[in-house]
């Protein structure tokens, strides 16, 4: 019984909270060099687009403390790290990019020295005229793939028939990651030309077979390791330039090489998030039922295809964020632009797409003259009816009328709905706004294959474990909560369990720490792995004491029971190893029941859906654009958590990272493609005073898991952020008390004090 | 007496290194010579907070504990200093309260920032007993965090409120009192591979150093000065730093006039600032981080004469003077004479910024507003600062000056001349702003567009206006 306390759905620390806060958890940077270590530094492209005439590299050479330098011409395979499509060539032979693109790298004797060398370069440019923007990418038709049409019923006749029609533009911004850990390796060369890699990635295999195809060796040549890296949000799930490049320098010299990008460099180097720009059309009824959409939906993906494809069709996926959409078509373009290749975060496009859609409904509510959360709650999937989705898939777990319904309470928000009405009368420079809005998100690799996973757990002749699975630990806990899945399953205290570094020679061909899956997957193939081990330690007990009854046995504090009879754990493993019955087994996972067909857009791409909802009330000053958030409510479905204080956190953090994205976090480019915020001195992220003053996070109480998740719980790694697009309609309903409700404000995301103010402007002058 | 060697406290030793490189960092030295890996580099320009450490000082008979950015502080800089770093917390392998607060509210995620929220938390712990809401938020705006949202952070903070301090450093504090006593109070002159850094201890032998290295930067805080060296990757050949004078770390006051010594950090100023000009004081707190303002001075930042350094506009509008010394006299400019143009003032070679004169009119009314994407620790794209002396609903004086609109921080003259000895009215002010765009030409950047700044800042002088006759604040922060 207490075990379970402790452990089944209990709030320990992270498992590394005590090393976070001495100091002594080690990232990559923090690993002991070998004695003849260099350190490594990336040229980069000044150009966003040109033609290389002629890369000149001997001040470089000649550079105090330089001992190496590598190019294109050093590659002895592929010239590519790009994970899906090729078009992120590690160094470019002939023409770069986008304004960062790596040209070469040295390798010197210390960081500093090296830092300074790679900006001795001379390169000469033949420039190219650089296309920077979704708008002049549309102009010129400078996509990556041909548009994509998805389309379910008649849109077109139905806007014709409808009642009530809109039309609008829309825009969300781009969002650096800037997780606080840079982009850092170490490779230490061993024998047999293998290489030792230790990696801040999202991703080890992937890493491994990148380098592998790079150095023309074999996968088996390469050891990806990763203890833990400091924050990830989708920023090192590819971008395997680092990582790359430090291994080349290592080949060429057979020296370990340390690689740790500058912020400035990282920032520069590396993509972000897909801004969107979309277009709509929109036919509605006067409830403000959606009854015909057609929308146009562009991304700036940068240089390269990277995840674009995947993004933008999850995108795609999350058009209807929780609404019922009977007819609808989008046209979808993937803009090919001379930056960064904009990468995966924290969404993955769902949110642009639900952005979208909010943005639509947020507008009919305001055409209409009614509560948004009104005409929100009159589009919701239905339980028994309207619950098929754009792409086909029947939703058999919907808990959003019951979140909204509780949220509503919960928060008080008619009674405050009318309190800021008045206010707003009252107050000529301050002005006040609310919403509520729904998340409803899809779990699962949008890519079938990729949902899988390996574990592998031992038990040692002490009793003690040792387990290892494929995920990365990033910060969202994942490492606490799969060992207090294994703790619990053999009755063990949380202490005996030990995780070690994701390693690709433990667990190989693993899928990317990412698509909110990583405890899902990796917890199930450890409680596999697990299993078998159990299995094995039962026919063992059952044969030698000779029982005949076939019920389980319960693993419970340390002991097992077999109905009135007892073993101690530790015991019994000892006397196990001493009859020769393994105690260490793989174990493996994939996902049931998913399917989807790409070309047909249609299937059941999501093992299950992640809702919540939340209110926030902002006030905004009308001479300056500034905002304040006064009060956020927020519940949200973790299923049944295995540590509801994880959960919380990642919650919270979610919704703070999206209201970064929504509200300050401003990504510019100037017109010649160079990028002009790049430090936290031009980027700015939420700091401690923009956390909401007030901050009330529930977990949804009666959350469960229809589906057969590892304790029933739902992942809450991507769905949060999304909870955030309720500070963006706050603001926008408190521009719109400025026309009395009358006009709909034109406000683009992130709603920064310029934005709020150039909207209240044009709001103004439309009075 | 001049040394070649600093020395500084560190685990309980004095640390002597004779001749260290001038530009190499607290950080660079703490994880690459030191070894000591808990304090991470997260964007080496003090960004983020994640190389704080706290640096014990010498006050009389007691320390005083203030955090830093090992990142943009320079080695020399720890002379005379207690050095404590995330390692130093844990006690016979205890850790600190701070510690245990921060993983009891499940403070960390990924743990990269945590060193350095925990550093911060400490030094909160250490300076104040009583918590609030206001000393959480100044000591943690330095320090961002990419997880957590911060809520469990600050509930950690607040779970310190009064509890006793009863550390290994409070009782270890007769002992730590005695080791930096021990560390002779001399001149500093370094020489490491021919880059060259000074500390001199009085203003004679400063002058003596300038006059011999009149191209030498001079360092008054250097949060700015070093990203040369982490940022532009340059040497700085030779570093002058007035922070060991002390005759230029003073604060003098009577009933006309307050004089702020060149090397008075942001953080002292700050404080006593807030009983004169609320606004001033306000707005300070928002200007970089504690961290900053912790080594930051005021000199430095009218020094480094920044379009956008948000004392300036200030100062400006308070009619600020400033006392330069050369090498053979003392000269007073006004602020508004001391900018000439982008990043350049009337300070020439061999001169140094004594002191700062801020005339106190208690008629008349001040006012300041920041305008930046983030409340805390940002960049302002425009920032406001008026002062009024009004009298009969006549506007006899009007000081409106403004940050972020032009190259240097600038008075606005046409619509000074406009207001001066008008009607205190909404329709005078409204005649006043459309010579905004006479006076200042601002530029389309990454914080702002041109459009944007005008729009604001003829907002926020209405704002002014508005407050003023209404005899209240309209702020959305409070």
């Amino acid at each position: 019984m207490r075990n379970e306390e402790l452990l089944k759905g209990q709030s320990i620390p992270h498992d590394s909270a005590n090393k976070h806060v001495t100091g002594l958890a080690q990232y990559t940077d923090d690993i002991s060099e070998p004695l003849n270590t260099l350190h490594g530094a990336i040229g980069w492209s000044k150009k966003a687009h040109a033609i290389i005439k002629k890369i000149d590299l001997k001040d470089v050479k000649e550079s105090e403390g330089v001992i190496s330098v590598v190019s294109y011409k050093d590659i002895p395979g592929r010239n590519d790290v790009g994970p899906v499509f090729d078009g992120d060539p590690i160094f470019p032979k002939t023409k770069v990019e986008y304004f960062g693109q790596p040209l070469f790298a040295v390798a010197a004797t210390s960081t500093e020295l090296a830092r300074k060398a790679v900006l001795k370069a001379k390169v000469i440019y033949q420039e190219l005229e650089p296309i920077v923007t979704i708008e002049d990418a549309l102009k010129k038709n400078n996509l990556l793939f041909e548009p994509r049409i998805i389309k379910k019923g008649d849109p077109q006749n139905k806007i014709i028939k409808s009642k009530n029609k809109l039309k609008g533009k829309f825009n969300t911004g781009s969002q650096e990651h800037f997780y606080l850990e840079g982009q850092v390796c170490l490779v230490i060369p061993q024998e047999d030309n293998n290489l030792t890699v230790y990696s801040s990635t999202q991703h080890p295999s992937e890493t491994q077979q990148i380098i592998a195809k790079m150095l023309k060796q074999k996968s088996n040549s390469i050891t990806v390791m990763v203890r833990r890296i400091g924050g990830g949000f989708g920023g090192k799930e590819t971008n395997f330039m680092t990582a790359a490049i430090c291994a080349l320098l290592s080949h060429k010299i057979s020296r370990p090489i340390k690689l740790r990008l500058d912020r400035d460099d990282d920032i520069i180097i590396t993509g972000k998030r897909h801004d969107f720009y979309s277009e709509y059309e929109v036919g509605f009824n006067d409830d403000g039922k959606i009854e015909g959409l057609k929308m146009k939906l562009a991304s700036r993906c940068g240089m390269s295809p990277d995840l674009s494809y995947a993004i933008n069709e999850r995108a795609l996926l999350h058009l209807d964020n929780a609404y019922y959409l009977s007819d609808l078509e989008v046209k979808n373009y993937l803009c090919k632009t001379n930056t960064s290749s904009s990468t995966a975060f924290r969404g993955f496009g769902g949110n642009q797409g639900m952005m979208a859609i909010e943005n639509v409904i947020d507008n009919i509510a305001r055409f209409l003259k009614k509560d948004p959360s009104e005409v929100r709650k009159n589009n919701f999937y239905g339980l028994n009816e309207k619950n098929t989705t754009h792409y086909g898939m029947k939703i058999n777990d919907n808990v959003i009328h019951d979140i909204f319904k509780n949220l509503l309470d919960k928060s008080n928000y008619k009674k405050r709905y009318q309190k800021i009405r008045n206010f707003n009368l009252k107050n000529n420079f301050k002005k006040k706004g609310i919403a509520l809005t729904p998340v409803k998100f899809g779990i699962s690799f949008t890519t079938i294959h990729l949902n899988q996973a390996g574990a592998l757990v031992h038990v040692y002749t002490d009793g003690s474990v040792y387990l290892n699975h494929g995920g990365i630990e990033m910060g969202q806990g994942t490492h606490t909560k799969i060992a207090q899945l294994v703790a619990n399953t053999f009755g063990l205290p949380f202490e005996k369990v030990k995780i070690s570094s994701t390693n690709t020679s433990k667990v190989p061909n693993t899928s990317a720490s990412a698509a909110s899956s990583t405890t899902d997957l990796n917890g199930a193939a450890t409680l596999n792995a697990a299993g078998k081990i159990k299995k094995n330690l039962n026919d063992f007990i059952r044969d030698k004491y000779k029982i005949y009854s076939n019920t389980e046995p319960i693993y419970k504090n340390q002991y097992i029971f077999f109905g009135n009879r007892s073993f101690k754990f530790k015991k019994i493993i000892e006397e196990a190893y001493l009859n020769r019955v393994s105690l260490s087994s793989s174990g493996f996972y994939s996902t049931p029941k998913i399917n989807f067909d790409k070309k047909k857009f249609h299937g059941r791409p999501f093992y299950y859906f992640c809702y919540g909802a939340a209110v926030t009330e902002v006030t905004i000053d009308t001479l300056t654009g500034e905002n304040a958030i006064e009060r956020v409510d927020i519940i949200h479905d973790a299923g049944n958590a295995i540590n509801p204080a994880l959960e919380l956190g990642q919650i919270e953090g979610g919704f703070v990272q999206g209201q970064g994205w929504l509200t300050m976090e401003e990504v510019v480019w100037n017109k010649s493609g160079k990028l002009k915020t790049f430090s936290p001195s031009t980027y700015k992220i939420p700091a401690v005073s923009d956390t909401p003053k007030k901050f009330n996070v529930e977990i949804f109480k009666k959350g469960s898991n229809v589906e057969n998740v590892v304790n029933k719980q739902k992942t809450t790694g991507e769905p949060p952020l999304m909870l955030a697009m309720s500070v963006f309609f706050a603001i926008k309903d408190a521009i719109a008390s400025l026309s009395n409700y009358k006009k709909i404000p034109n406000l683009d995301a992130p709603a920064t004090p310029e934005k709020i103010l150039m909207s209240i402007n044009e709001l103004k002058s439309k009075i | 007496m001049v040394s070649n060697t600093i020395q500084f406290l560190f685990s309980n030793k004095i640390y002597k290194i004779k001749n260290p490189d001038p530009n190499k960092t607290i950080l660079n030295y703490i994880r690459n010579d030191l070894k000591l890996t808990g304090t991470k580099e997260g964007c080496a320009e003090g960004g983020c907070g994640a190389c704080t450490i706290v640096l014990g000082e010498l006050n009389k008979s007691t320390i005083i504990y203030k955090t830093i950015n090992a990142c943009i502080s320079f080695l020399p800089t720890l002379n005379g200093k207690q050095l404590i770093l995330i390692e130093d917390l844990v006690h016979e392998n205890k850790p600190h309260m701070v510690q245990e607060a921060m993983v009891k509210f499940h403070g960390s995620q990924c743990g990269f920032c945590t060193p350095g929220f925990t550093m911060s938390l400490f030094s909160m712990k250490k300076n104040y007993k009583l918590i609030n809401k206001e000393i959480i938020e100044e000591a943690l705006s330095g320090n961002l965090c990419r997880c957590t949202g911060y809520r469990p952070i600050i509930d950690a903070a607040k779970s310190l409120n009064n509890k006793k301090d009863k550390d290994h450093f409070k009782k270890n504090q007769k002992r730590t009192i005695q080791l930096l006593k021990k560390i002779k109070d001399v001149d500093i002159e370094i020489e490491h591979q021919g880059r060259k850094f000074f500390a001199p201890k009085t203003i004679p032998n400063l002058k003596k150093i300038l006059k011999k290295y009149p191209n030498a930067k001079i360092l008054s805080g250097g949060t700015d000065l070093s990203l040369e060296v982490t940022k532009f990757r340059k040497n700085i050949k030779t570093i002058v730093s007035l922070n060991s004078i002390n005759k230029l770390n003073f604060i003098k006051k009577n009933k006309n006039l307050i004089e702020i010594g060149a090397t008075t950090s942001l953080f002292d100023f700050q404080n006593l600032i807030k009983k004169y000009f609320r606004d001033f004081y306000d707005v300070l707190k928002r200007y970089g981080s504690l961290q900053i303002r912790n080594v930051g001075t005021i000199a430095g930042n009218i020094a480094t004469a920044s379009p956008i350094g948000d004392t300036l506009p200030l100062l400006l509008s308070l009619d600020a003077k400033i006392v330069i010394q050369g090498i053979n006299k003392k000269k007073v400019y006004s602020l508004n004479q001391f900018f000439i143009s982008y990043r350049k003032t009337k300070l020439k070679k061999g001169e140094f910024i004594n002191s700062i004169k801020i005339p106190l009119n208690k008629e008349n009314i001040f006012k300041a507003y920041k305008i930046s994407k983030r409340f805390d620790d940002d960049i302002s794209s425009v920032c406001g600062s008026f002062s009024f002396l009004i009298k009969k609903n006549k506007i006899i004086k009007a000081s409106v000056a403004y940050g972020g609109m032009s190259e240097i921080p600038k008075r606005a003259a046409m619509i000074e001349k406009n207001l001066i000895n008008s009607e205190f009215s909404e329709n005078t002010f409204n005649k006043a702003i459309n010579f905004m765009d006479k006076d200042f030409s601002p530029l389309d950047d990454m914080r702002a567009s041109r459009n944007y700044r005008l729009t604001v800042a003829k907002n926020l002088l209405f704002k002014a206006f508005y407050e003023i006759k209404d005899k209240k604040n309209i702020r959305i922060h409070s």
